[in-house]
């Protein structure tokens, strides 16, 4: 399978390097969450848009939002 | 080979470099006044003293570790031998004449001293060139050992030489050259064939026993920050006034994890009467910083003046071979009194910038310095000689030489107190700290002051119970960071840390890792080619890029030199590690090849990129070539996927790459074109760039006036 970013070889979704961000994703959501609760788009938007978020992270965000589309 | 010139008998004394040469025979001269001869190129000198004195410098290393014999294409590679490094290094034609002088020399002299600097590196050299150059003198050699080069300190040296070379040294220096030289040969022509066996281009890749592991470091962080996704947090930001003047002052709870929490303090405080509760004061007794040791030295440059490691050391050889300081690649925090501090301080003195606090701390009369745990059998910690410039020091070299002097005055200084101040401002059972801090007693900061960051906070006098306003309550939103990226400062001590490299070698690891394109800029980043090295090493030979198989080889390397390890068996160790590993590696050649093929296209993609496309706002722009004329050009990578056609012409000579700046007038990338007879230049390639169009204007201007 190739990875949905960047299209190297991965054994799901991702490639070893945008899984780890994935899993950040989603390990950083519930912390989103109770702070501001706010939605799970909500929360992809506000991290596509952050300049403190890695870029592996914002690209992941991005397919995800283009998923929800 | 034609023969040198019979003369008297005389001691041949090897020096490292030509400025140690020269400043050696003008202190053992007895009128300091020694006789420059120049054969072939090569400069040595003829100094009279109990007897006569012929010192001759290396160039550094003019021996080096070779493939004994074979073929350069193929590993793994086990036997070497030492061999002049003409004979290895394409650039290197020019050592072959200093060693036919070494040689000449040698024939007729009837006493060896080798006087190259006391580490690794200046023991190995003298002792190649006694025993490749000299003709086996390395058994008969004396060895003088000193840490400055002041005239006082290699006279010392040569009336009592230690009677023979520091074998241990040259075996812990001989086992360091040559397993660096296995771990080096070895992997990197692994990793280059694989590469141009799939790909059948070229491409020199590299790594070895301690950039492997660097590397990892890096990588490790550089994944950390890419993945990194910041989560919110807020904080209260609030401003008092007392006395007419104003002040930020800090709310009892530092970060919020909900934004309602934050809200709630703010409504809660906003408008309402402010109390001082109570005002708390403590003393802090900051003590002397430590003597300088190479890494410290490092560090603290490249954070005062934003010095690269190499730099400073660079900088700091070049003050010690003009006798300004001592020896710089040291590992000792320890200043001995040996030294002599008070004849030091006294000279220092002489200079009016250092001579009020120099007195001032000669009239204490008992001189203890401040010292760190970290000693080294070598040579004592980085300090000033005493000596004062006999030219014109560059800018950089002025500031490392006032470091080194402030700092070794610092270390005698009394400690320095400082006042802590915390008041606490009571509004509606919600704290405020607000703080403030002052120095009571200089102490040693006088001596280090230009390079003291700490700035004092005055408060204004007041009362417990005593009523202020409340300006501002405000809630801040924030949210977390991704670890810092290391600089090469901050890189170099974690080198330290984890306890592999030299001293000596550190820098220069940093260096390659940008010279082969593995990381950029100068807050770290590792690039795609760096990336798939690493990936490709940790996959196919983990442990060469394993720290602790590094530092455990390091401990080894570093028992040799105590004679508690010997050279022969780290040797046999190494080869016995490494054997495994290649063979592996060779077993899967095509799969890493093909790997390795596909991160250089990348690397040399991503360096044809120039920026961000001005129209689509979504592709890049990169230098492209016409298939039909083969012209470059300027286009976006978007055109492939036909959607952006934005195109710019390109000058056809010479070459052309990114400048990774832009334009100052209209922002737009630059490239830079480099034309043979030519200075290279700067092109903005924005048809609209508003300097373009002031330039028509100015050169129209000056044809109407030309023209009138």
């Amino acid at each position: 399978m190739k990875c949905k970013v960047c299209e190297r070889e991965a054994e799901g979704d991702y490639c070893e390097l945008h899984e780890k961000a994935y899993r950040n994703i989603v390990k950083e959501y519930d912390v989103w969450k109770k702070a501001s609760d706010v939605s799970w788009k909500q929360y992809l938007s506000e991290i596509a848009k952050n300049p403190f978020t890695g870029l592996w992270a914002k690209e992941v965000a991005e397919s995800l939002l283009s998923q929800t589309k | 080979m034609e023969e040198f010139p019979k003369m008297e008998k005389y001691t041949l004394i090897i020096t490292e470099k030509p400025d140690a040469a020269e400043r050696m025979a003008k202190a053992l001269d007895y009128k300091g006044k020694p006789e420059k001869v120049e054969e072939d190129g090569v400069p040595y000198f003829l100094a009279q003293r109990d007897q006569k004195l012929v010192l001759v410098p290396a160039l550094g290393h003019l021996y080096t570790v070779v493939h004994e014999r074979g073929r350069r294409n193929y590993y793994p590679v086990f036997n070497f031998k030492w061999a002049p490094r003409y004979s290895a290094e394409r650039g290197a034609k020019e050592t072959r004449k200093w060693i036919e002088v070494f040689s000449r020399l040698a024939s007729n002299a009837d006493g060896f001293i080798a006087a190259c600097d006391y580490d690794l590196e200046g023991s190995l050299i003298g002792y190649c060139l006694l025993k490749y150059a000299c003709g086996g003198k390395e058994t008969v050699a004396k060895r003088m050992k000193f840490s400055t080069l002041t005239k006082e300190e290699l006279e010392k040296a040569y009336e009592e030489p230690l009677p023979q070379l520091d074998f241990a040294l040259i075996e812990a220096g001989r086992a360091r050259h040559e397993v660096d030289w296995l771990y080096g040969v070895n992997l990197s022509r692994a990793l280059t064939l694989a590469a141009s066996r799939w790909s059948g281009k070229y491409a020199t890749l590299s790594t070895g026993r301690v950039q492997g592991p660097t590397l990892k470091f890096l990588v490790g962080r550089e994944k950390e920050i890419r993945s990194f996704v910041p989560t919110p947090y807020w904080s209260i930001s609030a401003k008092v006034e007392i006395r007419g003047s104003t002040y930020e002052v800090e709310y009892e709870t530092e970060t919020f994890e909900k934004r309602v929490d934050a809200d709630a303090v703010v409504e809660a405080c906003r408008g309402k009467p402010a109390k001082i509760e109570s005002i708390e004061s403590r003393k802090i007794q900051q003590n002397p910083p430590i003597p300088f040791d190479l890494g410290k030295l490092q560090t603290e440059a490249y954070s005062l003046f934003g010095y690269t490691p190499r730099q400073t050391s660079n900088i700091a050889q070049r003050l010690y071979l003009e006798a300004l300081i001592s020896y710089p690649r040291t590992s000792s925090q320890k200043l001995p009194p040996i030294i002599n501090y008070a004849a030091i301080l006294r000279a220092l003195s002489k200079e009016a910038s250092y001579s009020k606090l120099a007195s001032e701390l000669l009239e204490k009369g008992q001189l203890k310095p401040v010292e760190g745990e970290k000693d080294d059998p070598a040579h004592p910690a980085i300090y000033p000689t005493g000596n004062l410039p006999e030219r014109e020091l560059s800018p950089p070299e002025k500031k490392i030489w006032d470091l080194v002097v402030r700092r070794f005055m610092a270390v005698f200084g009394e400690p320095a107190i400082r006042q802590s101040m915390r008041v606490c401002i009571r509004v509606d059972g919600h704290r405020f700290y607000l703080r403030g801090r002052r120095m009571l007693k200089d102490g040693w900061t006088r001596f280090y002051k230009p390079y003291i960051r700490a700035e004092e906070v005055l408060l204004p006098t007041i009362q417990e119970g005593e009523e202020v306003q409340m300006k501002r309550v405000g809630r801040e939103d924030k949210f977390t960071k991704p670890p810092p990226r290391y600089n090469p400062s901050s890189l170099l001590q974690k080198m330290d840390e984890e306890g592999i490299g030299t001293k000596a070698t550190r820098a220069d690891i940093i260096e390659t890792l940008y010279s082969r394109g593995y990381v950029a800029e100068e807050r770290i980043m590792v690039t795609d080619l760096g990336f798939d090295i690493a990936d490709i090493l940790s996959k196919h030979c983990p442990r060469v890029v394993s720290v602790k198989f590094t530092r455990e080889l390091e401990e080894k390397m570093d028992r040799i030199q105590t004679n508690s390890e010997e050279r022969e068996s780290v040797l046999i160790e190494a080869v016995h590690q490494l054997k495994p590993v290649l063979e592996e590696f060779r077993e899967r050649e095509e799969t890493v090849g093909q790997a390795l093929s596909k991160a250089i296209k990348k690397a040399r993609m991503q360096e044809r990129i120039i920026g961000d496309c001005p129209n689509c706002k979504t592709g890049k722009l990169m230098i492209l070539y016409s298939r039909k004329t083969r012209k470059r050009f300027i286009g976006c990578t978007n055109y492939f996927k036909s959607l952006c056609t934005t195109s710019f012409p390109l000058p056809q000579k010479g070459t052309a790459k990114p400048a990774q700046r832009n334009c100052k007038g209209c922002e737009w990338p630059l490239v830079y074109v480099r034309t043979r007879g030519r200075r290279p230049w700067m092109l903005c390639f924005n048809p609209n760039c508003p300097l373009k169009e002031e330039r028509r204007k100015r050169v129209e201007m000056q044809g109407l006036r030309e023209g009138s």
